[in-house]
């Protein structure tokens, strides 16, 4: 009987092993035509890994455009369920020689000064993670100016907002996501300070739960369009959906984050509440630090900041919902490069 | 004022008011203790003025929030009550959400109900194959079910949903192919909509009825509905039937029921294969609510499904104001922060009142304390505005805690829960 207890959790455990990094290798695409042979990007996912169809499929696509480029090879792992194992999957990809290997998450920030010291010949760079703590010189922080998308989010919210009222809708009140919720006060405030905005998170620092809780995403924005909101940003990662759901069912609108959510919520009943998205261009960022190292001139211990200027972070307009404000938002995206407008990072 | 009949075999009369609030049947007294809330509820409302307390928007969520908490956990009941300890609901939800988002993508929302079910039932076979077949110890095999349904769900995903065209990835499926029908009281809570109109006149008792009353009515989901029809068909199906009979007594001593004739073995594999369709039933609440599948959706709800079931005692009705419970601070505490605050005040009043009481029992020292600690109670909700994130968050945890650790001194398992039966052995 015992024999059959010890079976049933080998058999489990081997399951889940082989269910959460086993997809390493898959993506060498476009290395066939030789080039640097000596180019290995490795990559390690934040938790959802690769195909969550937002954060880590961007980073991949910087990968691959880069690989595309100057030819070479890569190796991605994704985290397990409770993302434990990241000092693991950082330590394995250098083990095996990848130089450079990308973080993908701030939630890496937590390890990876540990293992930068361990391999100081190789190069890692790391995704919403400031670095200059830190200091290493292998080290790179890859970070966006997400309070300036947000500032554009909010204006487009409040040109739009029949109601006056609109709302936001964090995953985890962490001060990376509070950069989106000061930032699109902001933008709301500039345009009108009538409009009202209600921000709300779904879990506090450290549950992390917020960002993958669709049901609690919709019970959150449906308070907001109860209370009369008519436009609700979120910034709450999978539990973004639950935020559609309640604006498709209150007849508001939402605006998606990250990726261009329209062309990934797969539903159009969704996609016509999708009114634009806060893109986060971590694909270019990627790109650009894989540039970089190929060139030779990366700067270890120091943080590359993607923002409007540099088109890091911005709006996407699938969909046409805001072609006739692009005017007003392209003003104050301007007005943002040109330094004139000073956007918060904090609420 | 008529007089109180006392039937030989009932217990005396104690006075007509006495009878009147606690005679009866578990009905009416329950019936009482909702009326009481209700006039509570809409004391403290009035005076904190915070409408969320008990406005249509909080009870709806609250809703939301607890039926897949009291499936989770109606589930348990039925594995229990089997004497068979299921941590595995966790589990068997999981693979509920992965059934629903499987069938449901391909074939609508009727599929991904009978899908999700199907799924987290087939998490139930395997728990009772590894409990009764094989002996395995039920924690053992919970948690085993727990890693492995994560691993599966996550396996599966990667074989059917990358490169779909459908859509979905690693960690999400296509969205479903058509919504659950969702559906209102005509008139009162919809169109003309009766309860709306009230609800917003914040008269104290009446608006806040109306509150309660049009959460619960308006844009309800067949799920949902579903949901609360099986606590008491449950009840009805455990407690007034043969086949109920039997399975209890699986779990209570089943020797002496094998020694009756009771299948014991195929009872168990039942009642732990019902509770795995029931959780897996809980996931796919999940599922309609999100549109999709995701990873983690679950998010720890199997779990408290089981803290419910044991702070309803083991019982449908316990575990239904368990999960009810935990809703409710929920939805509060993600509508407004500062509605969670207007909850001291109601702790202070309800605290007084067992102060008063103990002091007409001539229980000093109780009465004391319970004075002192309505009085803190009453100090906090006149001295705080908002409470700080962490602990507004994790204001459901600790109602919970609370009521469990004041009112349920009382709590008893099913005697041979957790125990490995075997034939011929005991």
């Amino acid at each position: 009987m015992t024999k059959a207890a010890a079976l049933l959790l080998a058999g489990s455990l081997a399951l889940a092993a082989c269910a959460s990094d086993e997809d390493g290798g898959d993506a060498a695409t476009g290395s066939a035509g030789g080039g640097s042979e000596d180019l290995k990007v490795g990559v390690a996912y934040d938790t959802g890994g690769r195909g969550d169809r937002s954060f880590n499929d961007s980073a991949i696509a910087g990968v691959e455009a880069a690989i595309e480029e100057h030819g070479g090879d890569v190796r991605d792992l994704s985290p397990n369920a409770d993302a434990s194992n990241r000092v693991e999957l950082l330590t394995q990809l250098a083990d095996e020689g990848y130089n450079p290997i990308i973080a993908v998450g701030f939630a890496y920030g937590d390890v990876i000064g540990d293992v930068v010291e361990q391999y100081p010949d190789t190069t890692f760079a790391i995704v919403d993670s400031s670095v200059e703590e830190i200091g290493a010189d292998n080290l790179v922080g890859l970070l966006f100016a997400e309070e300036q998308g947000s500032f554009l989010a909010g204006v487009a919210a409040a040109l739009k907002s029949e109601t006056k009222s609109v709302g936001f809708v964090g995953g985890v009140e962490t001060p990376l996501i509070e950069k989106f919720q000061a930032g699109f006060e902001a933008g709301v405030e500039a345009v009108d300070p009538t409009v009202t905005v209600t921000s709300q998170y779904i879990s506090p620092a450290g549950d992390f739960s917020g960002f993958n809780d669709p049901a609690k995403g919709q019970i959150v924005a449906q308070g907001m369009f109860d209370g009369g909101a008519d436009i609700v940003y979120h910034a709450a990662g999978g539990s973004g959906l639950g935020v559609f759901q309640a604006a498709a069912a209150s007849n508001g609108r939402a605006i998606g984050v990250d990726s261009d959510q329209y062309n990934t919520v797969d539903d159009p009943a969704l996609q016509a509440v999708i009114m634009t998205s806060m893109l986060k261009r971590v694909d270019n960022a990627v790109q650009a630090f894989i540039d970089s190292f190929v060139e030779g001139n990366v700067e270890g211990g120091s943080d590359v900041v993607s923002n409007l200027e540099t088109e890091g972070v911005g709006l996407a307009t699938t969909g046409g919902f805001i072609d006739d404000i692009e005017a007003d938002i392209d003003e104050y995206r301007q007005q943002i490069i040109d330094g004139e407008i000073e956007v918060p990072t904090t609420p | 004022m008529s007089t109180v009949v006392t039937s030989p075999g009932t217990r005396p009369s104690r006075g007509p008011i006495t009878d009147l609030l606690t005679g009866g049947g578990p009905v009416r007294r329950a019936l009482w203790l909702a009326m009481a809330a209700l006039v509570l509820f809409s004391v403290v409302r009035a005076i904190s003025g915070e409408e969320a307390l008990t406005s249509s928007s909080t009870m709806s969520a609250a809703l939301l929030l607890a039926v897949p908490i009291g499936l989770a956990a109606l589930g348990g009941l039925f594995s229990e009550r089997a004497g068979v300890v299921n941590i595995g609901l966790e589990g068997m939800m999981i693979l509920g959400t992965w059934g629903a988002g499987f069938a449901g993508y391909q074939w609508g929302w009727g599929a991904a109900l009978i899908g999700g079910v199907l799924f987290g039932a087939l998490g139930g076979l395997l728990h009772a194959v590894a409990t009764v077949t094989f002996g395995v110890d039920h924690v053992v095999s919970g948690v085993a079910i727990n890693i492995l349904a994560a691993g599966i769900a996550r396996f599966l995903s990667e074989l059917f949903y990358t490169d779909n065209e459908a859509g979905g990835g690693v960690t999400q499926s296509p969205a479903l192919s058509s919504d659950p029908p969702a559906l209102s009281l005509p008139v009162l809570s919809s169109g003309p909509d009766l309860l709306g109109d009230l609800e917003g006149k914040h008269w104290f008792l009446v608006s806040d009825l109306a509150g309660v009353l049009r959460g619960v009515s308006s844009g309800v989901g067949v799920l949902t509905i579903l949901a609360v029809l099986l606590i008491p068909a449950s009840y009805l199906l455990l407690w007034r039937t043969a086949f109920g009979l039997r399975l209890r007594s699986c779990g209570e001593n089943p020797a002496a029921a094998d020694s009756l004739g009771v299948p014991v073995y195929r009872m168990k594999y039942i009642a732990v294969i019902i509770s795995g369709g029931l959780a897996g039933m809980g996931g796919v609440f999940l599922v309609f609510i999100a549109g999709i599948y995701r990873e983690n959706q679950t998010n720890g709800r199997g779990f408290i499904g089981l803290a419910a079931l044991i702070f309803g005692n083991w019982r449908p009705g316990g575990l239904a104001a368990g999960a009810g419970l935990f809703g409710f601070s929920d939805a509060l505490q993600l509508r407004s922060r500062t509605a969670v605050v207007a909850l001291l005040l109601l702790v202070a009043v309800l605290l007084a009142g067992v102060a008063i009481w103990q002091a007409v029992r001539r229980r000093l020292v109780q009465a004391i304390l319970a004075g002192a600690f309505a009085a803190a109670a009453l100090t906090g909700f006149i001295m705080i505005d908002e409470l700080p994130p962490g602990i507004v968050s994790f204001t459901p945890h600790l109602t919970t805690l609370l009521v469990l650790s004041l009112a349920s001194q009382r709590l008893r398992m099913p005697q041979a829960d957790g125990l490995v039966y075997r034939r011929g052995e005991h």
